[in-house]
């Protein structure tokens, strides 16, 4: 506003004109008002002091309540997964030692000994289905066979004289299926073996099978032709005969 | 309700939910505690079941993760050991038919070699011998 003596720019709560000194009179209203809101804020923000004040307790309860849920929600859920996380990591680390580890892989494999090689895989938590490690996948699928193949017969055929066996029918009854399994696999993967870069170490797998057929079951090449020939209830009438045997 | 009440509501919900986390926390840390290595720490009791029992193709194939590496616990090894040498032996047959004479070659020096670090067993690997010995078909 101007004051209407000298004309110069003058505040709304100003009392004297700063330029002139003349008594300003005209904002009394406002300044009045101005008065009376500032008593009315003062006495406001007392009240609402005195509610914070009174509420504080349970706005920081209901914080540590929010704080608490939350962290039970975290742990809960780290317990819950704590086997991903583990295999995650476990996995991490596999990548990370792709050199090391395919080296004593390759040197399992270069032994020809293909239970140690899967037993490796598991232990490493190699995870075969991608990158570095997926040019094994076929090799591991038909190693992880051919070990259900060797833990099958070894339950079926060794066992001491006074061996008191749970159950030795399911025992040859296992041993029929891995049987078939390792062979069924081994034919049905045919084209993708012949073009695998690891084909010749699963045609020696395949050849150590014939060879543990031979050796513990009485299988040569035409015995294991006959016996694929036959159906499951000869297949496993004939491993009874062979291993039920005193 | 008054605020006191909401307030005693809310600290009694909070001392519950500090009781459950506090719980729950151990449990936590132990899950996520592992080593990169598979570590055995279950089989031990089946293991011995069975070497009990004398099912030595079972013992076997449930200590084949020594072989691969697995770490397990220092009072368990020999019965993975024993495990380890029923493996061998079974696969050394089979290495020696196959004519993979160096694989059959080294089955024998570790055959060996857990005779030596197991004597007190000796009886046991002897019983694990015959059990192969009988299983090959003459």
């Amino acid at each position: 506003m101007k004051c209407i003596s000298c004309g110069a720019e003058i505040g709304l709560t100003d009392k004297v004109c700063a330029h002139c000194g003349r008594v300003i009179t005209e904002n009394a209203g406002y300044r009045s008002n101005m008065d009376h809101y500032r008593a009315d804020s003062a006495g406001t923000k007392k009240k609402v002091r005195e509610i914070i004040a009174e509420n504080i307790p349970i706005v920081i309860s209901a914080g540590v309540m929010i704080l608490l849920l939350i962290a039970v929600g975290v742990v809960a859920y780290v317990k819950e997964n704590a086997y991903s996380f583990r295999e995650d990591a476990a996995r991490r680390e596999s990548v990370r030692q792709y050199g090391s580890y395919s080296a004593i892989m390759q040197d399992y494999l270069d032994a020809g000994d293909y239970t140690g090689f899967s037993a490796f895989e598991e232990c490493h938590s190699i995870a075969e289905w991608e990158e570095p490690y997926s040019d094994l996948k076929l090799l591991v699928d038909m190693a992880e066979d051919y070990t259900s193949l060797v833990s099958a017969v070894e339950e079926a055929v060794m066992f001491g004289p006074d061996a008191r066996r749970y159950d030795p029918e399911a025992d040859i009854s296992d041993c029929r299926r891995a049987i078939w399994n390792f062979y069924f696999e081994f034919e049905c993967n045919l084209s993708d073996i012949d073009a695998d870069p690891y084909r010749e170490y699963i045609y020696d797998m395949k050849a150590k099978a014939d060879t543990i057929l031979e050796v513990y079951l009485g299988l040569d090449e035409a015995g294991r032709n006959e016996y694929f020939a036959e159906s499951d209830i000869k297949q496993t009438a004939y491993l009874e005969e062979v291993l039920m045997h005193d | 309700m008054t605020k006191k009440v909401i307030f005693g509501i809310s600290v009694a919900v909070n001392i519950i939910l500090a009781i459950v986390l506090l719980a729950l926390i151990p449990g936590a840390v132990s899950e996520l505690h592992f080593e990169y290595v598979e570590q055995e720490t279950i089989r031990p009791d089946s293991i011995r079941s069975y070497l009990d029992r004398e099912n030595f193709g079972t013992v076997a194939a449930l200590s084949r993760a020594i072989r691969g590496g697995a770490t397990v616990a220092q009072e368990d090894e020999e019965y993975y050991r024993l495990g380890e040498y029923a493996e061998l032996r079974f696969l050394h047959e089979v290495y020696a038919k196959a004519g993979n004479t160096d694989t059959a070659g080294q089955c024998e020096e570790r055959i060996s070699a857990i005779r030596d670090e197991l004597p007190g067993y000796a009886e046991v690997l002897d019983e694990i011998d015959k059990s192969v010995a009988d299983a090959v078909i003459k």
